[in-house]
This record gives structure tokens, sequence and C-alpha cells, in this order.
């Protein structure tokens, strides 16, 4: 037995040393705990840990295989995310207890918090005492075991598991229904609560989910879309495209759903102009070996940056929405172009991560397929807050694509509508963020770079959050950015532009007197490296892209995402036409996309006369159009269209 | 270069329209040598326009029922599909439209307008489009035939169980009856009946379109033997109408169509019992066209690979004994395909009653040689401009370029047509001729299998009892397979769904994949990129719902999950009407009755109520409009008095009953203070001028500012929260709902958009309803009309923290240009201006 005394240490010198003696095979006493946070976070050997009185905040959180115990309480997120092994608390929780666990035993002897087992996915969940509101909220497997009273709303929106009760059941969640507790299970539970040494003599209710929500009877007709230009010409207001929105909701009664982002013409980065002489472009020696390209990404902390060969990354896009053999495309197409791939929500494939030279790991409110394993496999995290194509709603899987490889990584029933949680379990402000970004850091040892993934809202207020909240570089979607399934209404009518959403971002992080550390990675709807030129001129360290990937690599960009037959084999879950993907081919196809994308960002530094594109500035562009001059606050100068006009027709 | 000229009649055949900004030519109509608008006319049969697509196939294309049959197709190896599951069948569809309309089909005659004549030396594929073109521009054409038939390799070469002489014939003789200025001279041949010398005298341009006319010998010892025959010949004289009996064994030398044609027609001759095709390359490697190979293979026709012969010599019975050496796949040759590499030590002996060398086959003239225009055994001709040595001398086809397909060579033949007249007109620097491309804006297919229907080819027909009638081998579509496999069309000729994401936009990424990763492509590309593309919002934009958005909750706010948690919708107007959700509707006074009891119902069960001078049943709130001097109902929830000319109090029936006053534009600045000073309730803002006329949303446009400015009088009278404001005007959605609602507004009203929901179809005399739909039917759709606007607007105000849908404020917008900015006073999101 190794004692580590955290009245002499911090929690991060208490977490190491935790690491290396567990590695050694030893017992563990923590002495002097005083309620700290982060208490054996990212502990992944099997070893017996003993808290002697308190712990804070995620106590035993993202843990693999050990044994906790603590003499007193705990705060809330105990046992977070933990993938086996077991925490015993003496005391009481705070909130959301065995939060997204996807394994383990978490036994409170007590009472617990709130939201008790939010987004678990498995293993067993056991107070003692008696539960407050909300146990079980959005429950995907795994059951939970309340000795005591269930407190209101138990069960609420839970997909799949149980709830026993042995107490008092104060109120049913939404779609939560009583069923029938076999002789099995109670066998299971009492077999449980003896290996704990919970003696109980009384009898169990059990809560289940009724599966009535979120179904819908009758789906959407399958349409192709009719061309943009049927809604964008102003003399015919009630167009053929706003007779069929209506026409098909009056047959379904609901909100459309689509794939793709904001459809409609919005001010974006084609109403912005290059002050480049075209002539000059690509008259000098080669650009992409005269110019510098590289940049880093996440340093702010001390982690260990991501390193891009050019200020491009792969935006994230899950394993669910897209098929495998995509994902994989993409993974082989960031390698050979030695930059950035992105999980997207959903998990970590293995073949993914050997293939990606960097991954970042997306962590998502559902914590689907979230894990210490794979966090530590990452090479950045990525903390979602919401994305640029349906800020506010979480991930959309259709059924359909619920397949039972996709459940197995996500940890989630087989087959159901999926509709990930808007919020985060444990994530309601900027000052929970702090402490989940410290407990991420605690659990990666602070050797990788934390980012934050932002849809455009109030970006000049939601930037000096995440910059106070230490994030080492933000990821800033606007609303063309894309997806795999949305409301149409969301996709088109909330959020603001990728233009306005890096000038706000920018303008934020001036008026809280950043020191230019935290770089922002632009997103949605950057097509090649003319658009990433003037994303960087504006003041963008680096830019995503998602879909002008996809269609590099074979999207024909029919907007049918979400129904999951693809016709390419991209968004689709169906073997049939997953096969139509040819990943080696599209990887190599991605990959020159890319290799253009990085040439055109040289030969256009260049032909500016600079030698990196760090060198690009706002006095590189003006804007061509009233409402990119008012949005970004560069200059109005609709004559460089004409003279752009007019040089290309000399060149051709 | 100098300034290019041009006629009408050039530009005729250079119709193109890749620069209009919403179409890209899509692979398929690139890879063909003739510019087909294969995307549309597959679109018209899946519409079932078959007139329509019979115009877009026939287009440029004089030989379209047997392109149909026997085209090589290029255009199926270029379809994107082909990487899926499996090329759209073009060929397939195109021979289900001639079949089903060529026989019927009379295109319009047309009489020659211009004096000047053409001489065409041979009538197949080139010298028939040429003729046609050149005889569309008002020229006379002499069309010189040597053999008694006109069509050349299409009479001559293919066998009728792929192109049935009926189909050829049926071809021809469009284009003879169209263009009477086309003169037919048959069994005429060049240097026998006519001298090229004549025809330059005669004649004011002459093309020469003479075919690739002689198959090529093996160029091996025994190549005289008389059991040895060229594919030429041979299929020539089985064409002519000859069916000799074959001895037992046949051999085909050469893995290219003709010996493809040549094996499959002696296996269908008498006599004959085993027929092997020799080829010298691999499997992979044989140009054979698939479905001709499989039908080979089908008929028991044996094909061996990796076998070259070395000589021929007699056998014993007049057999023919050829040598064969065995091969092997060796390095590429200067054509790029890898050259067959004989192996040392294996020969063999095959003994066969005859050998037909399919290996090639060249052009021959002593004419021409003896004019001094043929290069080896081709017309020297310009590639270009398809001019030969001789000054008004063109040629065009196989026999000016080699060996090619039937598409090529018509290709070839537009091309040539267009200097020809080019000429004739005088225009001594013609724009340079490209491939037209044209699309004819086709819907796509609205077919919900797109995605999942699988290619299937037309069906084989085997052989049968009687292979010498050389009956078909090839099957038509049915209707239903035509339509589905039409339904498989990517439609990459059509713009997309998306602004952002346009057609031209993802060309260019494609293209970005596609180009060479060097210097001078890519910086073509870039520079394309830098013009700025069109203003979205140009000045005289009015501004839309559209062009307001929300912003969300982020980090700043906490969001409320639209999937699940509630979002109040009660709506109370007035102070006393109580509504489930906030959208009412509008327009139906003048409806058939049992119109108006499926909104009456559909209301009732969706919630809201209804705005009219009629009530339109019981038990719904019903909001009365009327006119000054009118009576107040009894029936009515509200009155609301619309105001013409002077303010007025509305009247009422009974007490309790709410007021309100409809103000159009113009009138807010004087009603709003008067609805003040008089406790009126209610104010329907009312954007179409015209509330209770019929259908006044058809006719006028939002306006925003109307809300925007009503708010303002009532906040200048510190009164924000008296009374109601309820806008109309152009409402489709519950978005555009949620926008009113941000702008101040507690209730919307819609009658377009509902009357649409029940199945009206707008017409020049507004609204119609279709006798179609059951009563039910139009309950549903109404009430599902309402439930999705509610699920839109809540689904809004969730989207920005909120948990009922009245709590949504000016502050969650944005807008997204200076018009609706002006409008609304609602900032554009991004640079915060001085104001």
């Amino acid at each position: 037995m190794v004692t580590i005394d955290l009245a002499t240490l911090t929690v991060r010198e208490a977490n190491e040393k935790l690491r290396e003696v567990a590695a050694l095979g030893q017992d563990i006493e923590l002495l002097n705990p005083d309620a700290k946070h982060h208490l054996g976070v990212g502990l992944t050997t099997p070893a017996k840990v003993h808290i002697r009185g308190s712990a804070g905040y995620f106590c035993a959180g993202l843990t693999h295989g050990a044994q906790f115990i603590v003499d007193s309480n705990v705060g809330w997120g105990v046992g977070d995310n933990m993938y086996s092994g077991s925490v015993v608390v003496g005391g009481n929780a705070g909130a959301i207890a065995g939060v997204a666990i996807r394994g383990a035993d978490i036994v409170i002897k007590g009472n617990m918090g709130s939201r008790a087992g939010q987004v678990m996915k498995a293993g067993t969940l056991c107070c003692g005492g008696n539960a407050s509101f909300l146990a079980g909220y959005m429950m995907y497997g795994g059951r939970i075991i309340i000795l005591g009273d269930s407190g209101e709303r138990v069960g609420e929106d839970m997909s799949n598991g149980a709830i026993f009760v042995g107490g008092r059941i104060q109120s049913l969640g939404s779609d939560a229904e009583i069923g029938e507790v076999t002789p099995e299970e109670d066998i299971e539970i009492r077999d449980f609560l003896a290996k704990y040494n919970m003696p109980f003599t009384g009898t169990f209710k059990k809560v289940q989910g009724a599966g009535k929500k979120l179904r819908y009877s009758g789906s959407e007709p399958i349409l192709r879309p009719l061309p943009y230009t049927e809604f964008t010409d102003q003399s015919s207001y009630w167009n053929r495209k706003v007779q069929e929105d209506i026409r098909v909701k009056a047959s379904i009664g609901r909100y459309r759903i689509r794939g793709y982002g904001a459809a409609k013409p919005l001010p974006h980065l084609g109403d912005i102009a290059i002050k480049v002489n075209p002539d000059r472009i690509g008259i000098g020696p080669d650009p992409v070996k005269s110019v510098n390209l590289r940049t880093k990404l996440g340093d702010r902390h001390g982690a260990k940056p991501l390193e891009l060969s050019f200020p491009v990354m792969i935006a994230p896009m899950s394993f669910g929405a897209l098929s495998r053999s995509t994902k994989m495309a993409l993974a082989i197409a960031s390698r050979l172009s030695d930059t950035v791939e992105n999980t997207g929500e959903g998990g970590m494939l293995p073949q993914e991560r050997a293939e990606a030279k960097q991954l970042i790991f997306q962590c998502l409110s559902g914590r689907l397929g979230w894990n210490i394993q794979d966090m530590q496999k990452a090479d950045a995290i990525e903390i979602y807050i919401s994305q640029g194509a349906k800020p506010g709603l979480g991930g959309q899987l259709m059924a359909k694509k619920v397949t039972k490889e996709l459940a197995a990584i996500r940890g989630i029933p087989e087959g159901i509508d999926l509709r990930s949680p808007s919020r985060h379990p444990d994530i309601m402000g900027a000052d929970d963020l702090v402490i989940k970004v410290e407990e991420f850091r605690e659990a990666t040892g602070y050797r990788i770079p934390i980012s934050v993934k932002m849809g455009a809202g109030r970006v000049r207020d939601d930037i000096k959050i995440a910059y106070k909240d230490g994030f080492d570089f933000v990821q800033l979607d606007g609303m063309q950015g894309s997806t795999g399934a949305a409301s149409s209404e969301v996709l088109e009518h909330v959020g603001i532009p990728t233009l306005a959403a890096l000038q706000e971002a920018l303008d934020g992080l001036e008026e809280c007197g950043h020191n230019g550390d935290m770089p922002i990675v632009l997103m949605g709807g950057i097509k090649d490296g003319i658009d990433a030129v003037k994303a960087l001129a504006l003041g963008a360290s680096a830019v995503g892209v998602g879909t002008s990937a996809l269609i590099a690599g074979g999207c024909i960009a029919c907007m049918q995402c979400h129904v999951g037959n693809c016709v390419v084999g991209i968004a689709t879950q169906d073997p049939e036409h997953e096969k139509r993907y040819e990943t080696h081919k599209q990887a190599q196809a991605i990959h020159r996309y890319l290799e253009t994308v990085r040439w055109q960002i040289a030969a256009l530094t260049q032909a500016l006369g600079y030698d990196d594109f760090r060198k690009l500035s706002r006095d590189d562009l003006v804007a061509v159009t009233p409402e990119a001059a008012a949005m970004t606050g560069l200059p109005y100068d609709p004559s460089y269209r004409e003279i752009e006009e007019q040089i290309l027709t000399k060149v051709a | 270069m100098g300034a290019c000229s041009s006629s009408a009649a050039l530009d005729a055949l250079l119709h193109n329209d890749a620069d209009q900004p919403h179409y890209v030519p899509p692979p398929c109509q690139v890879a063909c040598p003739i510019g087909t608008d294969v995307a549309s006319y597959v679109g018209l049969i899946w519409l079932k326009d078959y007139e329509g697509a019979l115009e877009a196939i026939t287009a440029t294309n004089p030989l379209s029922g047997t392109c149909g049959r026997v085209c090589d197709a290029p255009c199926e190896p270029a379809c994107r599909r082909t990487s899926s599951d499996g090329a759209v069948t073009i060929r397939g569809l195109k021979r289900f439209v001639m079949d089903k309309l060529g026989s019927t089909w009379s295109p319009p005659v047309q009489l020659p307008t211009k004096a000047k004549t053409v001489a065409i030396v041979g009538s197949g594929p080139a010298g028939l489009t040429a003729a046609q073109d050149i005889a569309q521009a008002g020229y006379h054409v002499h069309l010189y035939e040597a053999a008694s038939k006109p069509g050349g390799v299409l009479t001559w070469g293919i066998p009728d169980f792929r192109l049935p002489a009926e189909v050829v014939e049926q071809d021809i003789g469009h284009v003879l009856t169209r263009y009477p200025g086309i003169k037919l001279h048959l069994s005429t041949p060049l240097g026998e009946a006519v001298s090229l010398g004549d025809l330059t005298a005669k004649h004011d341009a002459v093309l020469l379109a003479t075919g690739a006319n002689a198959g090529k010998k093996l160029g091996i010892p025994g190549d005289d033997l008389p059991s040895i025959v060229d594919g030429v010949t041979f299929l020539a004289r089985v064409n002519g109408g000859a069916r000799p009996t074959m001895p037992e064994t046949v051999l085909v030398i050469g893995g290219g169509d003709v010996a493809m044609d040549a094996c499959r027609v002696a296996r269908r001759l008498p006599g004959v019992k085993k027929v092997r095709v020799l080829y010298r390359r691999g499997p992979h490697e044989i140009p054979a066209r698939k479905h001709e190979l499989h039908a080979a293979v089908a008929e028991g026709i044996e094909i061996v690979y990796n076998v070259q012969p070395v000589s021929v010599s007699e056998g014993p019975g007049g057999q023919a004994i050829l040598r064969v050496q065995k091969t092997k796949l060796g390095d590429p040759g200067p054509d790029g395909r890898r050259r067959p590499v004989a192996i040392e030590g294996q020969d063999e002996d095959i003994a066969a009653g005859l050998i037909i060398a399919s290996v090639g086959q060249k052009s021959i003239s002593r004419e021409l040689s003896r004019c001094g225009l043929m290069a080896d055994d081709r017309i020297e001709t310009d590639a270009e401009t398809m001019r030969t040595r001789m000054a008004h001398v063109y040629a065009a086809g196989d026999g000016a370029f080699g060996p090619s397909t039937i598409v090529n060579a018509m290709g070839q033949g537009h091309r040539a047509a267009y200097y020809v007249i080019a000429q004739l007109e005088g225009i001594d620097n013609p724009k340079p001729y490209a491939t037209p491309n044209r699309t004819r804006t086709v819907p796509v297919a609205q077919d919900p299998l797109w995605e999942k229907l699988p290619a299937e080819d037309p069906a084989y027909i085997p052989l049968g009892d009687h292979p010498e009638t050389f009956s078909e081998s090839e099957a038509n579509y049915t209707e239903q397979a035509a339509i589905e496999q039409a339904a498989r069309c990517y439609r990459c000729d059509t713009e997309t769904g998306s602004a952002d994401y346009s057609v031209k936009l993802r060309e260019t990424i494609f293209e970005m994949v596609n180009i060479a990763p060097q210097t001078a492509p890519r910086a073509a590309i870039t520079r394309a990129r830098l013009v700025p593309r069109e203003d979205p919002f140009p000045p005289e934009h009015i501004a839309n719902f559209d062009d307001l958005t929300f912003v969300p909750a982020n980090l700043s706010r906490l969001v409320i999950d639209p999937y699940r948690e509630s979002c109040k919708t009660r709506t109370v107007l007035g102070g006393e009407i109580v509504m489930d959700q906030a959208l009412l509707i509008s327009g139906f006074d003048d409806a058939a009755e049992p119109v108006q009891a499926a909104v009456a119902a559909g209301i009732a069960a969706g919630g809201g109520g209804y705005v009219g001078r009629k009530p339109i049943a019981g038990n719904i709130p019903w909001l009365q409009l009327l006119h000054r001097g009118e009576t107040a109902s009894a029936d009515a929830a509200a009155v609301i008095g619309i105001v013409d000319d002077a303010l007025f109090v509305p009247p009422v029936a009974h007490d309790g009953q709410v007021t309100g006053l409809c103000l159009s534009v113009g009138q807010i600045a004087a009603g709003i203070p008067f609805a003040l000073e008089h406790k009126i309730g209610i104010i329907i803002l009312d954007a179409s001028r015209a509330i209770d006329k019929s259908w006044p949303e058809l006719h006028s446009v939002p306006n925003l500012a109307l809300i925007s400015e009503s708010i303002e009088l009532l906040r200048a009278a510190n009164s924000e929260e008296v009374l109601d404001l309820v806008y109309f005007g152009g409402i489709r959605s519950g978005t555009d709902l949620a926008k009113v609602l941000s702008l101040g507004c507690v209730s919307a009203i819609a009658a377009v958009a509902p009357a649409l929901a029940i199945g009206g179809e707008i017409t020049a005399d507004g609204v119609v309803f279709p006798p179609l739909a059951t009563a039910k039917q139009r309950t549903d759709a109404i009430a599902n009309y309402l439930k999705a606007a509610a699920s839109e607007v809540s689904m809004m105000a969730r989207c920005t923290g909120k948990t009922n849908i009245h709590n949504l404020e000016p502050e969650d917008l944005r807008s997204l240009n200076l018009a609706a900015e002006r409008a609304t006073k609602i900032i554009m999101a991004g640079y915060r201006r001085a104001s």
C-alpha cells in the first residue's frame, strides 16, 4: 500500500504518482483529499485506490479497471464514463453520478443527486438512499438500482436499460413506463447488493423506456432536391420549393429533414476578392517549395501540438453519418497530405486511428463511443458544443444507419432512431466547462491539446468564454457547414454565416484582450485554396474542409445523406451501398484535392509577395458586396469585381 | 489569332450551353463525339415524354435507331454511376425510344434554299451525318455510293442480328425524306463511275467519306490460301444476303468488333460446329464490348486468349493448319497498351476449315492514290479542319482517320460539314468547331428508389432453333424497365439544391481532383475561382423572412433540447382568445363548402383560429373581419375592423368581445395611437393590403418593416405589451412565424400556405382546389400543416434557448443582408459597426 498525501501534492502530481504506482501493481491510499476534483481520473490499470475522505468532481472519472473506495462524499460526475472497475462511496454523491458509464459498478451508500446515470451505456449504478430528480435521464443501457425513493421524472427519455426502485416512485419521466421485474433480474440485483454488503429486504419496481417519443408514423417521402434556382428567384415567392415543402409537411405533420448545409445564398467568402494580380499566379518558383505553409495548433498550455503541413484539416464527420470506407479514405488522405483527421461523433475506428497520422477525437453530449482508451490514443480532443449546420440540435442518425457494428462502437442499442442530446450532461455553463477541460487534461496527462467546436451563434460572446476556459484552439463552424441529417428549417434559419462568425470571433478575442494564443480553425463552406486564403487573411489560423473533401471523393451533392441509401456509398451503412465506395481510389482523389488546395494557398501567397502564409492579412482583401463589407469591416470596393473579370477574360 | 467570323448556319452546329450559369455538360455528353444531350433524354424518358426524348436524341444524331442498337456508347463508361453500381444503360434507353417512336416519326421536310452543291463520297455514318448538316444549312448534296444500297458499314459491316436492315433503312429514310436536297447516287464508285476531277469540277466542295473499306491481312506466311478470308469481306458477303455453308470448324483471329461479328455470323451459318476466336492479349485487354463477348460465349463460341498466329499451311482435305504461339503481356507499346510477347517453344497447330482474319481495316482507293491524297492506307486529313491536300476537298470517317466507331465517324461528319459550310458561306476564319453541348433543363426523376435500382442491360436473346435467320440477339426494354433504368441517372447536368455547393462548384472540385498536378492547369483553375460570384443581394432585393436568421444558444446561453424538452406554444389574443398554437388561418371565405369544412376540422385538430368575413365552423375561434358600417356577429371571438379610409372603432355584438383593427402600410402611424386610445386589443398588420380579398398574398410580398415600425410606435407610446400584433402576408412555415414572433408579434395569419397544404393549386385566378382529395385527407393536411408549423416555431425557440415561443425576442435574430437590416433594424451578424 502506497500513500499519497494531497496535502503536499497538487492533483496533477497526485494523479501522475497514482498512475505510476498503479502500473507497478501497488494499491494506493489518498490522504487529505479535501473534496478536490478529478481524483484518480485517467487511471487505466487495475489497482485498489482508497480515498480517505471526500472527493470533488469526476472522482474516478475516465478510468478503466480500477477499484475505488471513497470514505465520505463525492461531488458531481463520480465515475464519469468509467469503462470497468468499481467505485464505492460511503456517503452521498452529487449530481450525475455514474454519468456516461460504459461498464463498472458505481455504489453510493447514501443519497445521490439529480440526473444520476445520465446517458449511461452499461454497468450498474446503485444508490443506498434516495435519488434526486431525473435519475436515468436519457440512459442507453445498464441498470440503476435505487433502494430508497426514485426522485421525480425517473427514467426521462431513456432509450434502454432498466431502473429498479426499492422505495417510492415519485414520478415517471417522459417516455418511461413501469415494467415487470423478472425473477432473474431480482436474483441478479440481490447478488449485487450482497457483493457490496447492502442489506435490503423490500421489493423492486422496474422503470423502463416506453419507446413512444421520437417515433413517427409515416416517413418523409424521398424527394431529390429541386435546383436551388427555384427558391432564389425573387420574382416567385410561392415557388415550387415552397409548395413542395408545404405539401410534404401537410402529409407528415412535422419539419422536414435533409443532408448538407444552408442551401440558400448567404454572404460568403465568394463576396470577397483577393487583391492579387491573377497573372502572377504560378509564375514564380514552385510555390509549395518556396512558401511556408507549416503550422502548429494546440500548444497554448504546453501540450504537444498538432503539426499541419499546410493550414487545412479534415472537418469532423462521424462513422455513422459516413460509411466506414469513407472514414478510412479521409484518414488515409489526411495522412498522405500530412494533416489532421477528426473522428466526429460516435467513436474512433481502430483502422481510422491506424491510418490517420494525426487524429482529433470528438467528445459529444451523448458520449457515444467516448472512452479513456481512445482519448489517450488521440492527438487532440475536441469538446463539441454545437455545429454550424444545426446549432442547438444534437446529432441525428436515422435507425437505418444504426447497425450492429455502429451500435457496439457507440455503446447504444441497435436500430434506434438516434437523436443525440443538445447539451452535455456535465456542461451547463462556462464554469462547468473549465472543470471538464481540466478533467480531460488530467485524464491525458496534459499531453494532448483540447479544443472546442462551436456552431456560429453569438460568437462574439461565446468566443470569450472559450478563451477564458482555456481551450488550446477553437473550431468555429458557420451556417454553411453541412451535416448528414437535420431539420431543413434549422439548416436554413439557425446560425450565422461563416464569414460573420469569423469576424465576430476575432472581434470578441480582441475585446477580451487576448494575446493571439487561441487559434481559430474556420469551417463551414470552405471549398478550396481560394476560400482558405481569404479565411487565413481575415485572421483564421487554419481551415477545415468537410463537404468539399467528400465531393472530391465522389459525393455528387444530391443532399440525400439522411436517407441512408447513398448512391455512391458515402452516407450509408448499407453494405450493398457501401461497397460502391472504393476506399483507396477515393483516398487518392481526396489527397489530390488537398494537394491542389495546398498549391492554391501557396501560389496565392506567393503571388501576393509573401514567403509565409502567416503574412497574409486583411490588407490583401476587399469586399465586393455591401453585405460582405458590413460583415467583415473590409473596405467595399465593387470595382475589384470588374478588374478581376477583365483580367480573366484577357487570360482566357 | 485574328477575329473569327460566323454565320447562322455555323452557329446552329455549335450550340453550346456550357456558358449557362447552372449547367455543366455531364461526363456522358462530353464523352459523346456528337454531344448527345443524354441527361435530358434520360430524364424525359422517366417523365414518359418520349417525343421530347426523341427530339433530344435525334437533334445531333441522324442515325439514332442504329445507335440505339450498335453504338459503342462511350457515354456509358464515362457515366459517374459506373464506379458505383454500374453505368446508366444509355444505349438501351435510346433504343427504347427509337423502337417506340422511330417508325412513326416524320420530321418536317426542309427544301434546299441555296444554289451551291456539295459532293459526298460514301453514305456511311460520316457521309450521312455531313449530308444532313449541309442540307440543313440549305445546300444541295450529292451523295455518291459505290454499293447498290446506302449505309456503308451499317449495311455491309454489321450483321442483322445486331442491327436489322429495317433500322438502317428507317434512319436513312428519315434523312432523305427530311432533306429532299440530298440526291443519292447508288452504284457510283469513285474512280469508276465518277472521278474526283468530275466532282471537284461539278461541285463547290467534296467530302470523302469512303470508310475503311477493306480488311487487313494477317501478314504471315500462308496468308493467301483460299481457306483464309478477311472479316470485312466475309461480313459484306453475308450481310449482302449470302448464307454460305461453313466448314465444321472456323477460326476467327482478332478481338475487336469485326471479330465478334464475324464469329457470331459464322456460328449462325449452316454446317458449322465449332467457332473459336484467337486473341493475342488477355481477357482484360480484349477491345470487344463486354455484352458482345458475353453473347459470343453464350452462343458457344470459344475465346482463346494469349495466342498469336505464326503461319498458315494447307492440311488434308482442304483444311488450313494454323500455327500459333502462346503470348504473355510485355511492356506498353506506343499506343499505351501492353504488347503481346511470344513465349518461345510452345507453338501449337490448329486445324480449321476456314480462318477469318479480323485484325484491322484500311482504306483503299486507287483514284485517291492517283490524286495524291493518300498517306499509307488513309486519306491524309487535317483533324481540326478536315481538309485534305486538295483545295475544297475534305475527308471524314474511317477512310481519313482509320478504323473507329460509328459515333466517332458521325462526329467527324459534323465537323467536316461545319468547315464545308464555312467555305460555302465564304468564311475564311470560322470559330473553331467544338462538339455541341446542349441542355434541355429537364427535371430530375423523382423516383424514391433511384439510389437502389440496379443496372439492368437489355436482355440477351439466345440463338434458338434457327440461327440462320439472323433474328435479333438483344431485346428491347419494357416500358417499366426503361423507366427504372432512366430513374438511375444522377443527372450530373442539373443544378444542385444548394446555392453554396452549386453544380459549377461541384465540378470545380472534381476538376481539382482530376487535373494534372502541374502549374498551368492549377493556375487556370485558381484564376477562374478568383472572380467573385454575382451579388446574391443586389440593390433591388426586397427583404423577406429568409433574410433573417436565428442565433442559437451555445456557450453564453443554455440550449433547450429541441428533440425532447417541451416548449410552450399556447397563445392568447386580446387577453381572451386562447389557442394551442400561434398560427391563424384565413382566406377560405369563398371556398367550396367541403373545403371549408375540412379547414375547420383541421384547425380544430391542429389548434389556432380562423380569420375571415364569415365564420368557418362553430367551435374554433373566429376573428371576424368587417368594414366600417357592417355588423358584428355574436359568434365572433373578436371583431376586426378593416380600415379603408377613416379609422373607426369596430362594433361589438356583446360585452367581452375582443376588438381589433386591420392596418396596412401607411395606416399604422395614425392607426396604432388610435387603437391605444380606444383600448383596441388586436392589430392585424396586413402586408398584403387586401386581407379580405381573394388570395392577396399571391400579388404582394412580405413587409418586415411593417412590424418593426409598429413596434417602434408602440414603444414610443410606452405601450409595447398593451395590444397584440398579428401579422399577415407571406407566412409559409413555422419558421416564418417564429421570426414574426421574435420581431414582436403575438400571432400570424397564413392563407396561401394552408391552401397549398390542402391541395390547392396556384393559377392565374388565385388558388383552386382540385376535387381529388377526400374530406379526411384535407382535414389531416390542415392539421398536419399546423402541427408542423408548431413543431418548427418551437424548434426555433428551443435552439435559441427558450421554453416558450412567446419569449422569442429581436435579440434572437440577426439580419443576413442590409435590406433586412433596413427593414427590421435587426443588426447584421459580424463586424460591429458604428450605428
